[in-house]
């Protein structure tokens, strides 16, 4: 490893500075304010940044570049059957989140995973929600996620969600956070945030002392305490297992991870047995009975038995263990059908009818094109639209209108019109920026981003680690976060400190 | 508590990165060899080292002769070749990549190392010598880094097994590859014969050890050496006993006694490694005994294999 700085590229002035030139432009700036200064709570790594030679910012950019390579924090692009994997791209310029801020995200977050919890207990439940109309029986039971199979099933503990990424922006025009989407099955990208934090130390320790930042490494800790708390067993020592697609998997780094941080056993589908309903772990000595599954294969895949017949990374039996309540499983069974994006209009809804409360956090305004009237307006003004595939996540399956070319928008068009159930719209929203480095100009340029914080529920509260991953679209103008779409990744600082 | 497939795993993270290296030096040693010699024994000198990998038959599949440059391909980097250096680290690579929990971290980061940079000498188009020293230099690394970093549990048995299992079978099939080319190959002047004999001693880093104890080069005392010495850690002897140890510690089972029909078949054969003097082999014929070694080095594989890390569960 080469600690010599590469020179810089000649076409840039030699006393450039990062800021030179920088304009936060007609959307909310994280960093800046309108006025051109730094927010305050931002103001130390603004200083620290707008002061540090390029060359000096090159060299720490590419050590941080270097430590992901050859940790192998990769993600695996499929295209032409054949897997690349590829560094995520990670920017040094953290977002930052002042205290007073972050607890009412985090008190909307943890007031929207309970409501979440309460309807797919109900939904699988008695299902007073749909005798009270307050959301469309066949919206719920048209939802690709739904899973029969659960309905009337007692799930550990009651929790069906154990672990949700709720994905946030923030609307230029009101400076309010918005909910755009729940990920209620199995999120990923928590392992990003806890590397970030470690590159980001190392790279800026003194910034991390000045600005106080709330620390997020306890977010293993908080997760296996309440795996280890669904055990159906007695004993104070559970065996659990974090069950994961394979290698091949993109987020095969994350499963290793997550594992290993937790201390529990990643196991893949071959690895586990079901014999007389209860599940089995191969070891070199024999048989081990599991008590809990953190699973991140998709419902489908589970069990070849149950769902998706020839699913080879699945455990065949395996439901009939869960139903038999010797297994379980976090998240639960069927949780999509909370985080259907049709049925994402309505968790307002649930709130008020479950909770009793106002909703902290708003949606973004949504059209359903499983209902006429709103299909008609969508169908009206397609270019102007953000179109979303209901079941779908990581940004497949999705029209963005003011981008796309007319071919694109008209095949759309016909798709939404044969299967209006499989679509929402929403208008899009110009959503915020943080300064983040183009190396193409040597400095820095602003950048959208959104923010997906991790909320874990035990059964009685919502624990979040302070902030989340901050995604950021590395194109410039784009608004689209996906790492399959050229998007990459920043650290998030929630602040300790009063503002 | 291990699952049967992290064990498969480090088990073949040990093969895999073994294999590498033996076929690195063999390679090296065979080039460095040839550069001396008349123009006329080269040819021959390249298909036996095919033959050791035991992929001849696919490399004349593809290749019309054994050259320097053919087979620095074919076992350097080729793709189609399952057992070329660069496919073996991929694979080793591989298997640290799905158990990289279970591992050091600096394990993997080694082992990923290795392979990035063996992918770049592949692109940069670099020379025979450079790669395998590359090569070398990485097994010794992750010997060492395996040494410094694992800790002494079943984990560790089993990347050991699978080093030892590996080196053992590859030190006797390049004896006997090499032997059976000598015996039976165009007759060499006895000048060209000893030089082959120093390349295969110096392919398994045995030559300043041999010369130690030896003036001449003779084949006994070669074989003696790379079969039966208890003390160089290539000979086939001293890598059964390690795997004697390593099994033990996996079973739990007394020294001297046997748990299972891999313990059974390693106790046996560095039984006879033990006690066969080098002209006994000699006088019931070398060839016989390396192609019985190589067969009990695959049977203890498989039993391995049935034992720990693929084996059938009744289902209720």
């Amino acid at each position: 490893m080469s600690s010599a700085a590469n020179p810089i590229p000649a076409q840039f002035p030699p006393n450039k500075l990062l800021f030179d030139g920088y304009d936060p432009g007609a959307f909310y700036d994280e960093m800046i304010a309108p006025n051109g200064e730094p927010r305050p709570y931002a103001a130390p790594m603004y200083e620290k940044l707008a002061n540090m030679p390029l060359e000096v910012f090159e060299e720490r950019r590419k050590l941080a570049d270097l430590s992901y390579l050859v940790q192998g924090i990769t993600f695996t692009v499929y295209s032409d059957g054949k897997g690349t994997e590829r560094l995520f791209p990670f920017d040094l310029v953290p977002r930052i989140i002042p205290r007073s801020e972050w607890d009412v995200v985090e008190r909307g977050l943890a007031q929207r995973v309970t409501a979440l919890n309460l309807y797919l207990r109900d939904i699988y439940g008695p299902q007073r929600i749909l005798k009270d109309r307050i959301i469309p029986q066949h919206l719920v039971y048209s939802c690709k996620h739904f899973r029969r199979e659960m309905v009337g099933l007692q799930v550990p503990r009651d929790i069906y969600v154990h672990v949700a990424g709720i994905d946030l922006v923030r609307d230029s025009r009101t400076g309010q956070y918005l909910v755009l989407e729940d990920n209620a099955r199995s999120p990923s990208g928590i392992s990003y945030v806890l590397e970030n934090r470690i590159v980001m130390r190392r790279t800026f320790p003194r910034a991390f002392e000045l600005s106080e930042v709330q620390s997020v490494d306890h977010y293993p800790a908080e997760l296996v305490k309440i795996l280890r708390s669904l055990s159906p067993r007695s004993g104070d020592r559970p065996v659990i297992v974090l069950l994961t697609p394979g290698l091949y998997n993109s987020a095969y780094f994350e499963h290793c991870f997550l594992a290993q941080e937790m201390g529990i056993e990643l196991v893949e589908g071959r690895d586990l047995v079901v014999v007389d309903n209860v599940v089995y772990m191969k070891t070199i000595y024999g048989l081990t009975r599991v008590d809990v599954i953190y699973r991140r294969v998709d419902d489908d895949f589970l069990d070849p038995l149950a769902f998706r017949a020839g699913s080879l990374v699945g455990v065949p039996g395996l439901m009939n263990a869960y139903r038999a309540g010797n297994i379980a499983l976090a998240n639960a069974v069927g949780t999509g059908v909370a985080d259907d994006k049709a049925i994402y209009a309505y968790v307002p809804a649930f709130i008020r009818y479950y909770m009793g409360e106002d909703p902290i956090l708003q949606n973004v305004e949504t059209y359903l094109c499983s209902n006429p009237d709103q299909l008609s307006y969508v169908l009206e003004h397609l270019p102007e639209l953000v179109v979303k595939a209901v079941g779908e996540s990581g940004g497949y399956g999705m029209l963005m209108g003011p981008s796309s070319d007319k071919k694109t928008i008209e095949e759309f068009r016909e798709r939404l019109i044969a299967d209006p159930r499989n679509y929402i719209a929403q208008p899009v929203i110009p959503i915020s920026r943080v300064p983040s480095y183009d190396p193409a100009i040597g400095g820095m340029s602003a950048r959208h981003v959104d923010l997906r914080p991790y909320c874990l529920y035990d059964g009685e509260k919502v624990t979040i680690v302070p902030g989340g991953l901050t995604r950021v679209a590395l194109q410039k103008g784009s608004l689209v976060v996906n790492s399959s779409q050229g998007g990459g990744s920043k650290d998030t600082w929630v602040l300790r400190g009063e503002e | 508590m291990m699952l049967s497939r992290i064990a498969d795993s480090l088990f073949w993270i040990g093969r895999y990165m073994e294999r590498a290296d033996n076929t690195a030096r063999i390679l090296d040693v065979n080039y460095h060899m040839l550069l001396e010699q008349p123009p006329d024994t080269y040819k021959l000198r390249w298909d036996p080292l095919i033959a050791v990998t035991g992929e001849r038959a696919r490399f004349y599949k593809t290749h019309e002769e054994a050259s320097a440059q053919t087979a620095f391909e074919f076992l350097g980097f080729s793709e189609e070749n399952p057992n070329s250096i660069s496919q073996c680290i991929v694979q080793a690579r591989e298997n640290a990549r799905t158990i990289r929990d279970r591992i050091s971290r600096e394990l993997w980061e080694d082992i990923n190392g290795l392979y990035h940079k063996i992918l770049r000498l592949k692109d940069e188009g670099e020379d025979l010598s450079r790669f395998c020293d590359a090569v070398k230099r990485g097994g010794h690394r992750f010997h060492g880094v395996c040494d410094a970093t694992l800790a002494r549990d079943e984990g560790w048995h089993f990347v050991q097994a699978g080093c030892v299992l590996e080196r053992a079978e590859m030190t006797a099939r390049i004896l006997d590859v090499h032997y059976h080319q000598l015996l039976e190959g165009p007759q060499l002047l006895s000048e060209a014969r000893s030089h082959l004999w120093m390349a295969v001693l110096k392919s398994v880093a045995a030559y300043e050890f041999y010369k130690r104890q030896n003036t001449l080069i003779e084949p006994t005392r070669v074989a003696q050496l790379l079969l039966l010495d208890p003390r160089h850690p290539r000979s086939v002897r001293f890598n059964l006993g390690i795997l004697q140890t390593s099994l033990h510690a996996i079973s739990g089972s007394m020294p001297g006694t046997y748990a299972n029909e891999a313990e059974r078949l390693t106790g046996k054969i560095h039984e006879r490694l033990t006690y066969d003097s080098i002209e006994e082999i000699f006088a019931d014929g070398l060839h016989n005994y390396l192609t019985e070694l190589q067969e009990m080095c695959r049977n203890i594989g498989e039993e391995i294999t049935r034992t720990y890390l693929n084996y059938a569960v009744a289902q209720g």
